[in-house]
């Protein structure tokens, strides 16, 4: 069973009531495969949007602001047993699937992910990772888990299987990461576009060497090891010091924006940025 | 080409590049809309205030936040217009890291940057950032302002183009402490077999030979109902148990995995294929009733 996670107040400062510091409960349980070895696993989050929602409220009365679904040729609500899914193969004309034929293409993986094949981790373009979740050892399979792990972590491979979840199927990658297993559902080829269909002019000549040289130089001297602490989110803050203002009775502070200064000379702007230790 | 999702400036040290954000992923799901069963007519939402029970217009709609002691801020687009990020219209690339130390958790969307305008400058300036980002195997961490929310992003060269991420902030990836990372420490023996058996199944990664079978079946099932036939929920594949003895399990798991790869895709014949490739061959032979059987009986129906 996981442990309680311990976050503190300042955290959270304005964590909305009845925000839990509990790790979350499992999404999903299943077996991950590996030919005869079989590992049982929970699928957790791992990614949590910090970004501020807001609730919709009536300005008038402050009243809550319900969402009721009509049906647009009787001008009728409609409840919710009455609501279907159609997909429009044509204007106006829709296939109505149930939840039992939605499910009939989800497919019949339900609880288990075979992995198909095992890659390198480093050979895969970040651009195919969607969704990343943790996967934590589930009942009567942690030895199981922990020799899965190890052996990816000492191969430096990712395994490839497909998994059911929420009523869809997903390609998946299990690789290790920060000790556990993580799980990234995946993007096919054909989602991705490639840059060729990203058109543009390539420009009358080249960048000259030297250009080149000096640009080279600026990347060097801005160079720094990734610290992901390093960068927080200044506009939540920003939002988040704002309620905090108004919930004072304070008026918010304003900001400006100043247009970026225009930059004719490349040589000279390379010059100057990198004479301004910039 | 599609019309970019935003413009702006790109700036390193005091080059400006005046570019275009185009998404990189294309949405090819199926999307369904809710209807009303009994006259396939769309449905729509509208919104009411619940205390009054009355429909109200959008222009009525403010946004409330609910603080911890139960007091309620209602917020107003001016106010948050106020705290918007002071550079709407610039990326700013603040630094450079290797790409191998982000973990990919950190990442979110992708997009392509392309530069705009029909001027010789900032193409060549584009070019130029280009150039030196390959030579350099790094990453550009900047800041931008899309839709009034603000993005940390990596800026990475990939087929020859500036290709930008957006990123998830530290603070956003949950701690991996509470998760249970299961049971005792392999043997070497073990460890050395499971390497052998991840080896033995290793290939190389080829991101086209991966297919959405999901959203062909889904395409299937939706051209069956058209056509008026019966479509069921398929039977779900048993969940594998773990097997009580992992050395004996490794050792016959390497044997086959060896053995298949000797014996050549066709080796083990249907049993061999997995569910979405006898599927397909399913959809080829339009075998009735396909998409509710399982893998077994996929092989049945396929090898009679």
């Amino acid at each position: 069973m996981p442990r309680k996670r311990s976050a503190t107040k300042e955290d959270y400062p304005l964590a909305a009531p009845g925000y839990s510091a509990l790790m979350p409960r499992s999404l999903w349980n299943g077996t991950i495969s590996v030919g005869l070895i079989n590992v049982p696993v929970k699928l957790y989050t791992a990614v949590e949007s910090k970004t501020v929602h807001f609730r919709e409220v009536h300005l008038e009365d402050e009243g809550k602001v319900q969402h009721r679904r009509f049906c647009s040729a009787e001008d009728k609500e409609v409840p919710y047993e009455e609501v279907v899914k159609g997909y429009e193969v044509s204007r106006g004309k829709y296939v109505v699937l149930d939840k039992d034929e939605i499910a009939a293409a989800a497919g019949d993986r339900a609880h288990a992910l075979e992995v198909e094949a095992f890659v390198e981790t480093d050979a895969i373009d970040p651009v195919f990772y969607e969704k990343t979740y943790y996967l934590g050892a589930g009942a009567k399979g942690g030895d199981a888990y922990r020799l899965l792990r190890d052996a990816l972590e000492r191969t430096g491979r990712a395994g490839l299987g497909r998994f059911t979840f929420h009523n869809r199927e997903y390609l998946a990658a299990v690789r290790p990461l920060d000790g556990v297993l993580a799980l990234h559902t995946m993007r096919f080829a054909d989602e991705v576009v490639a840059g060729k269909d990203v058109e543009f002019d390539a420009p009358g000549r080249r960048p000259r060497d030297r250009e080149v040289e000096m640009a080279g130089k600026l990347v060097s001297s801005l160079h720094e090891k990734w610290n992901p602490g390093k960068r927080k989110d200044e506009y939540r803050a920003a939002v988040l010091e704002m309620i905090e203002r108004k919930a004072a009775g304070k008026k918010p502070k304003r900001t400006r924006e100043k247009p970026p200064e225009e930059a004719p000379d490349l040589m000279a702007a390379l010059e100057a940025s990198l004479a301004g230790g910039k | 080409m599609a019309r970019p999702l935003w413009t702006g400036s790109l700036s390193f040290g005091l080059v400006n590049v005046p570019v275009a954000l185009y998404s990189a992923v294309r949405d090819l799901d199926l999307h369904f809309h809710q209807l009303h069963e009994k006259d396939t007519a769309r449905i729509d939402t509208r919104r009411f205030c619940e205390q009054e029970d009355k429909e109200i217009p959008l222009e009525e709609i403010g946004h409330a936040y609910d603080l911890d002691d139960g007091k309620t801020v209602i917020v107003t687009d001016e106010d948050l217009e106020a705290v918007a990020p002071r550079k709407t219209r610039t990326i700013d690339i603040e630094a450079f890291v290797d790409l191998a130390e982000i973990d990919p958790v950190y990442f979110d969307h992708p997009y392509f940057l392309a530069p705009t305008g029909d001027s010789e400058g900032p193409r060549r300036a584009y070019q130029l950032l280009v150039e030196a980002m390959r030579r350099s195997d790094g990453v550009a961490l900047g800041r931008f302002v899309m839709r009034t929310k603000e993005y940390l992003v990596a800026i990475q060269v990939r087929d020859d183009r500036l290709a930008l991420t957006t990123m998830r902030f530290a603070d956003e990836i949950r701690s991996t402490s509470g998760i249970d990372t299961g049971g005792k420490k392999p043997s070497k023996q073990q460890l050395d077999q499971a390497v052998a058996l991840v080896e033995a199944l290793s290939t190389d990664w080829d991101p086209s030979a991966w297919k959405d079978c999901y959203r062909a079946r889904l395409e299937d099932v939706i051209d069956r109902k058209r056509k008026g036939k019966r479509i069921s929920a398929p039977k779900q594949e048993k969940e594998p148990a773990p097997a009580p003895d992992l050395m004996a399990a490794l050792e016959r798991s390497l044997a086959a995995a060896k053995g298949k790869s000797t014996a050549g895709s066709d080796g083990g014949g249907l049993a061999a294929l997995s569910r979405d490739e006898l599927y397909e061959r399913a959809q080829k032979e339009d075998v009735p009733g396909r998409s509710s059987m399982s893998k077994d009986e996929l092989v049945d129906a396929l090898g009679s």
